[in-house]
């Protein structure tokens, strides 16, 4: 992708004024870092040496929407594109600046200004980290009820620009049910805020319009957010059920029948197996080192070197080439289950495995996908997990449980106990942990969310794991459950090596498995958004009514210079005048 | 009839009738175009027809025609909305008009029973959606049956608070897509699903524009269930805050009543009978409260908003009287007719008690009698209905209507409501700018 | 063995935070006080990664990352893979140094580093009376270097506590050196660091047990330097740990009568996540005030911006970071801000806003005790 033309030098000049010289670089540390998100397809490069090509040309930290208007202002009359960032943990290349320019970090404007018992809503600047947010409104008696597994790493900016979702979204909401309005900088430079008892106003809902768009139609400078009180009650219970068929069957009686669990998870047979043996041994602390001994509070204190180690770590010298122990081998599809799985179980089940046969499996996931399966329901036999949960008042949550649980039994799933629902809050964000031990041993992992109504949803669940199966290894599990249908979340590994190869497995899962989910009437994101990566398959998302997408962005942005390249919007400066329908500009 | 046509406007009436068929073809009623007649000039010397396609490739045909020939669309559903002269007429000056009436698009096209998930065509009332779904044990949810007569385009092309249930929330939110047919002749089908995160949420653009962005032809919606047991139960409390300051608890205690409102003692007289309170007191307020859903769960509603009204001062009342008010809700029984109220504010939990404290100061002022209820609880607030009575007791008319009415509406709004009808200034540029985009020629509803 | 300290265990935790989507972010103080992207634990951490296997240079640009650290651990506390990023980082400037590109504002750092040290020997030395220094008593007390730069008067504090409670065994350390040699490690001076180590054993050996107000001090003695091979026969404590310890010889009640004051008491990181220290400092205060908690306390503490060298690298994020920390008290409405450790005190009283005292443990303590003492 071609860089914008840009004087730096001169941008520096006009952006001085605004943030001053201690809120603006453009060393290249900063820009370095500011290349890339945590897009899979970028690490795949990472990890043999490729560094994110795409660099900004300015990063500026503003501090108020003021500033963020008068940056806007600049990049319209230089002609400069403008990436506004926030946590920089998005996993479809939303933030990547493949045009240069300005990138807006906003992680300067992160207060949380109000809370309002009365309305029960905050205004939150749109920097602010989640955890410290939810942290802040814990302290105060209420809860966002917003639960991504990013939450420690994303900002409140990046869940509204993405339309995220947390994992107790079956009783909360997405993020888009808890915004009640927002103020955004448009790529005009003007400030705009889509807020109040918006019922009242005419014209469409702009909040909505505004929510998802990835930062291409305006900046979110912050937000009036949805409050709940903390709850007073959380009930957590595993169930198993026959099949995911089962699963889905359950899950769909529980919520037309006007229930709200919080957390509804249903695994599928692979998934099941693999999430039972808990990543990192049964307790959070369990998978650390060893070193150290624990506090009353389970701290693990500093490790305590031994003589023979000096005092600072020593940092390894340089690899030559890729280590024997990183690469495919043998042993990959063990270390797969291992570090994916862990536990006894999951060793047994990789000392059972033939070692040639492994080799084989990995450089053949369809081969190693119908091996797993079988394998995954012998070690598993009792069928699929669920995870059920319900959070809130004591009174009303305690009677929606009891509904739920007998809801769920009526349907044929048998009650685990409270032990596999704790399990899994405890460790509710592990899978962001998953990663690295996964692209450490030589493997790349991504993962996909769609959602359907209930009709169409088991043939959207085979359709996009048949065409993921064909270059990886594939599992899932059903999470973020509504009245009329659920969403699916795939999680799929390969081999990373050689780059070159996987990249092209990679760009093929994607391509097929987007296509395949079009086919069967599910949407191609859920709430990881589309970035860079789902981009080309917009079209078919949208067909049509791309042309309203295209009208907001003229409307909104009429210079093209917000974010571009993003949402299947053309990569190219002045999109905005493009005439209608060329999406062939696109990438 | 194609007579009449003829001499009308010559090659549009024949275009038209090749489109629909010459019966769905005719000269529009006298009160619409009234309604849209410009200043000074009779109704009857524009070009002007109403027309009724069949289907959304119809509606294509006739929007690709109003382009050619530069008439105005004017789309018109089941004619609940108001009959005053429309204040955007002038826009249509000098430009033959085209009232597009979607009602023969009035079909159900899949009843999706696993989902629980309805496409209809935008012509159906939502009245008959609610009688062709009901036998299946389906419904649209808890909304107001008030709202309900309107074609399901209307419903959604207008986004006017009080569609909406403190159980089901907005009635907007029950879209799962849309379709509609562009200025252009081109259709676009909003993807279905639950919830998505491709980009906005592209049906909310044309849900609440009012048929300037695209003539609405369908819509994918959630039905619920119909709900296992109701209940019903009123509470006196001691005052109209503390009967606000009682539904905020509950819904703070996570209670979803199906329906909820708040009378205060003279809309409470009015509505449910002079006997109302044990005690006399003017001072008082009536909640009336549905609860519905799973037995267990709507009785532990009922129990919620209970336990909230004595929480604040509150004494249960006869059933009896809850039962008059649903039976009213849902027509099963008619009562005295009473006047529309004369003036509806949305307002925020915080502001409700000072928004309606301040319009009974603001009619005390001016000797005029007040009655109040709040009703449509939902995330962000509730709509707020005051009548305006003279000294009879009779609802006010005429020009001490309009005198009494902008008193109270000023103080309301000084309160911090929001009036119906309210345009954010600061997206004025915006909404121009995305239509000026989608409909060049500015053929759909213009002056809007 | 530890294995975080063997070269694959230090390679496998750089590509871990390479690989990972930046968990602890939200902890750590100093991206969240400067909202720059490099300066997230897994940015710097990735920065060395990429030196290391040779994707990128060392020199003075690529190596301003790993100086935005000071080692509050905080990320440790929440990384499931357990690296240990604020000791890594340490090791990346030692090898920054090995290939002269450490960081600009650390230039000439060893030269200043020994005439501060000859500096606060002989202000020490001014200060505190003859007699009160004597290598054959059985606890030493070492004030620690910013104690004695800033906080005299809470080395005086301290005195004044030791006699009321009757410990005479306590004198103070009379050495040739003023600092463990923390700031040596935290400037990647790791030579430099071992000739102090050397030296300060030596001068603590004729002690039973060492009391020391200072929180990285306490870290060093106790973990880096039997990781030098620096073997101390004393007994470390924190200032904290012995004022508990002398609390526990006191027979009478806490005086019920006098009402209580309250106070927050801020964890210094290294008493807290390296040390395990947060109840004993509690315990003493608890008899004469009430003890309230700062958002974010215990191991959950929020680092004051005072170590790592952070005030002389990055300056205004470590000021920004104390004022971070004092906010919340503010927003409450003001009021005392006690903690345990000579370099915490100093970085927060620089930057209290008004209606915020903060204050050095002892002096806190004896500022409730009659001035005459037992002599």
């Amino acid at each position: 992708m071609a860089r914008t033309a840009v004087d730096a030098d001169r941008l520096r000049r006009a952006l001085v004024p605004i943030v001053g010289e201690r809120r603006l670089s453009q060393r290249e540390s900063d820009l370095a870092s500011y290349g890339r998100d945590m897009w899979p397809r970028a690490l795949i490069g990472i990890r043999s040496g490729q560094l994110p090509p795409d660099r900004p040309h300015v990063v500026v930290w503003p501090e108020s929407e003021r500033e963020v208007a008068a940056i806007v202002r600049v990049a319209r009359e230089m002609a400069v594109p403008i990436v506004p960032y926030g946590g920089g943990s998005g996993v479809c290349g939303g933030a990547v600046p493949i045009l240069g320019g300005i990138t807006v970090d906003l992680k300067r404007m992160n207060e949380l200004s109000s809370v309002d018992r009365d309305e029960m809503t905050c205004d939150v600047e749109a920097g602010m980290n989640g955890e410290r947010f939810e942290r802040e409104l814990n302290r105060r008696g209420y809860t966002l009820g917003h639960f991504p597994s990013s939450i420690y790493c994303s900002t409140v900016g990046g869940w509204l620009a993405c339309r995220a979702a947390g994992q107790m979204s079956t009783k909360y909401g997405k993020i888009e049910d808890r915004v009640a309005g927002l103020t955004v900088v448009t790529g005009r430079g003007d400030v705009i805020h889509t807020d109040g008892p918006v019922r009242a106003q005419r014209g469409p809902n702009w909040t909505q319009l505004v929510v998802g768009s990835e930062g291409t139609l305006g900046i979110i400078t912050s937000a009036r957010l949805r409050l709940s009180p903390t709850p007073e009650l959380r009930v957590l219970r595993g169930f198993e059920v026959e099949s995911v068929a089962h699963g889905v069957e359950a899950i769909r009686r529980v919520m037309q029948r006007g229930l709200r669990p919080a957390v509804v998870r249903l695994y599928d047979e692979i998934d099941t197996f693999i999430s039972h043996a808990p990543l990192f041994g049964s307790k959070r602390t369990a998978g650390r080192g060893d070193e150290g001994p624990v506090t009353t509070d389970g701290l693990r204190l500093a490790p305590v070197p031994g003589p023979a180690q000096g005092a600072l770590p020593h940092i390894p010298p340089r690899e030559q080439g890729v280590p024997s122990d990183h690469g495919g081998g043998p042993g990959a599809i063990a270390r797969l289950i291992g570090t994916l799985g862990g536990g006894d179980t999951a060793r047994r089940l990789g000392a059972r495995l033939k070692r040639d046969a492994i080799a084989a499996a990995m450089s053949r996931p369809r081969l190693l996908n119908s091996l797993a399966a079988p394998l995954a329901e012998r070690v598993s036999r009792r069928g699929c997990r669920m995870i059920i949960g319900l959070e809130g008042s004591r009174i009303r949550t305690g009677v929606e449980a009891r509904l739920v649980f007998d809801e769920l039994e009526r349907a044929g799933a048998v009650d685990q106990g409270e032990e596999p629902g704790r399990e899994w809050f405890e460790h509710r964000y592990a899978v962001s942990y998953k990663m690295s031990p996964a692209f450490r041993a030589g493997l790349f992992v991504d993962t996909m969310e769609v959602a359907a109504t209930w009709e169409r949803l088991m043939d959207l669940y085979h359709a996009v794991k048949q065409a993921i199966a064909q270059h990886a290894v594939v599992m899932a599990h059903f999470s973020h459950a509504y009245s009329e249908g659920c969403s699916i979340y795939f999680t799929f590994t390969a081999r990373a090596e050689p780059v070159a190869a996987a990249q092209r497995a990679y760009d093929s899962i994607w391509r097929d498995a987007l296509a395949a989910a079009s086919r069967a009437g599910g949407t191609i994101s859920h709430h990881h958004g589309i970035g860079l990566l789902k981009g080309p398959a917009m079209a078919a998302e949208h067909r049509e009514a791309m042309t309203l997408l295209r009208g907001l962005k003229a409307s909104l942005d009429p210079d093209g210079i917000l974010n571009p390249g993003k949402l299947g919007l053309p990569a190219s400066l002045g999109a905005g005048r493009a005439a209608d329908g060329d999406e062939a500009a696109a990438r | 009839m194609s007579a009449v046509v003829a001499g009308l406007g010559g090659d549009l009436g024949g275009a038209l009738e090749a489109i629909v068929g010459p019966l769905n073809v005719r000269r529009p009623p006298s009160a619409l175009a009234r309604r849209f007649a410009v200043d000074g000039a009779s109704p009857g010397g524009e070009i002007a027809y109403l027309v009724q396609p069949g289907s959304p490739s119809e509606v294509a045909e006739i929007l690709t025609l109003a382009g050619r020939v530069g008439a105005a669309i004017v789309p018109v559903g089941s004619g609940t909305r108001a009959t005053a002269p429309s204040p955007h007429a002038a826009a249509l000056a000098g430009r033959p008009r085209l009232f597009v009436d979607s009602r023969r698009m009035c079909h159900v096209l899949h009843l999706d029973e696993t989902s629980l998930v309805v496409h209809v065509q935008a012509g159906l009332t939502a009245l008959a959606l609610e009688r062709i779904v009901a036998p299946r044990g389906l419904s649209l949810g808890d909304f107001p049956p008030q709202v309900l007569g309107s074609t399901i385009g209307g419903l959604l092309s207008v986004r006017t608070p009080g569609k909406s249930s403190p159980r089901h929330g907005f009635i907007e939110e029950a879209v799962l897509g849309v379709s509609a047919v562009l200025a252009d002749g081109r259709t676009v089908h909003t993807r279905v699903a639950p919830r998505r995160a491709s980009g906005p949420d592209l049906a909310r653009a044309l849900c609440g524009s009012e048929g300037t962005l695209g003539f609405l032809t369908a819509a994918v919606l959630r039905l619920h269930r119909r709900p296992e047991a109701r209940f019903l139960a009123a509470h006196a409390l001691p005052s109209f805050d503390d009967a606000l300051a009682a539904v905020r608890l509950a819904l703070r205690e996570e209670a979803a009543p199906a329906a909820l409102r708040v009378y205060d003692a003279a809309e409470a007289h009015a509505h449910l009978g002079a006997d109302v309170f044990p005690t006399g007191n003017d001072e008082q307020a009536v909640i009336v409260v549905a609860t519905a859903g799973p037995t267990d769960l709507a009785a532990c509603d009922r129990d919620l908003v209970a336990s909230a009204a004595a929480a604040m001062g509150g004494t249960e009342l006869d059933e009896r009287l809850a039962e008059l008010w649903w039976k009213r809700r849902t027509g099963q029984e008619r009562g005295t007719a009473l006047p529309a109220p004369a003036l509806q504010v949305t307002a925020s939990p915080k502001r409700q008690s000072a928004v309606y404290r301040a319009v009974r100061v603001a009619c005390a002022g001016l000797g005029v009698g007040l009655r109040a209820h709040a009703s449509r609880f939902e995330a962000d607030g509730a709509v707020l209905f005051f009548t305006l009575v003279g000294p009879s007791g009779a609802a006010l008319v005429g020009d001490e209507l309009v005198r009494a009415r902008g008193m109270a509406e000023a103080a309301a709004s000084a309160a911090g409501a929001v009036l119906l009808g309210t345009e954010n200034e600061e997206l004025e540029l915006y909404t121009r700018e995305l239509r000026e985009r989608l409909d060049p020629a500015g053929i759909l509803n213009p002056g809007l | 063995m530890s294995e975080v300290f063997a070269s694959a265990g230090v390679a496998r935790q750089l590509d871990n935070c390479t690989y990972c989507p930046k968990m602890c972010r939200f902890s750590c103080p100093v991206s969240e006080t400067s909202g720059r992207e490099q300066y997230t634990p897994q940015a710097k951490m990735d920065r060395l990664n990429q030196m290391r296997r040779g994707h990128l240079p060392w020199n003075e640009k690529t190596t301003d990352p790993l100086y935005a650290c000071t080692g509050c651990r905080q990320c440790t506390t929440n990384c499931v893979h357990g690296n240990e990023p604020g000791l890594v980082l340490l090791a990346g400037r030692a090898a920054a140094n090995a290939r002269g590109a450490g960081h600009p504002a650390l230039a000439g750092y060893p030269e200043r580093f020994r005439s501060r040290e000859q500096r606060l020997l002989e202000l020490l030395r001014d200060h505190v009376a003859p007699e009160r220094f004597d290598d054959s008593a059985q606890v030493g007390f070492w004030p620690g270097c910013d104690a004695i730069d800033k906080g005299l008067d809470d080395v005086d504090a301290a005195l004044r506590l030791f006699d009321q409670a009757g410990a005479t065994e306590v004198k103070v350390v009379a050495s040739g050196q003023a600092c463990a040699g923390y700031p040596l490690l935290a400037a990647g001076l790791i030579d430099m660091f071992r000739w102090q180590a050397t030296r300060v054993a030596a001068a603590l050996k004729p002690y039973r047990t060492v009391v020391i107000n200072c929180s990285a001090c306490v870290y060093t003695l106790r973990a880096q330097y039997p990781a030098e091979g620096v073997a101390l026969s004393s007994e470390i404590l924190s200032l904290a740990e012995f004022l508990a310890r002398l609390e526990k010889r006191r027979t009478d009640a806490p005086d019920e009568a006098c009402a209580l004051r309250s106070v927050y008491y801020h964890d210094p990181c290294y008493l807290a996540r390296y040390a395990g220290v947060t109840e004993e400092p509690r315990r003493v205060l608890s008899r004469l005030f009430e003890v309230r908690e700062l958002a974010g306390s215990r191991s959950e503490t929020e680092c004051c911006g005072g170590a790592g060298l952070l005030p002389k690298t990055m300056p205004e994020v470590a000021d920004g970071m104390a004022r971070a920390r004092l906010r919340q008290v503010a927003a409450r409405g003001g009021g005392t801000v006690v903690t345990s450790c000579a370099t915490c005190a100093f970085m927060l009283k620089r930057n209290a806003p008004s209606g915020v005292v903060v204050q050095d443990l002892a002096t806190m303590l004896a500022g409730e005790i009659p001035r005459s003492g037992p002599g």
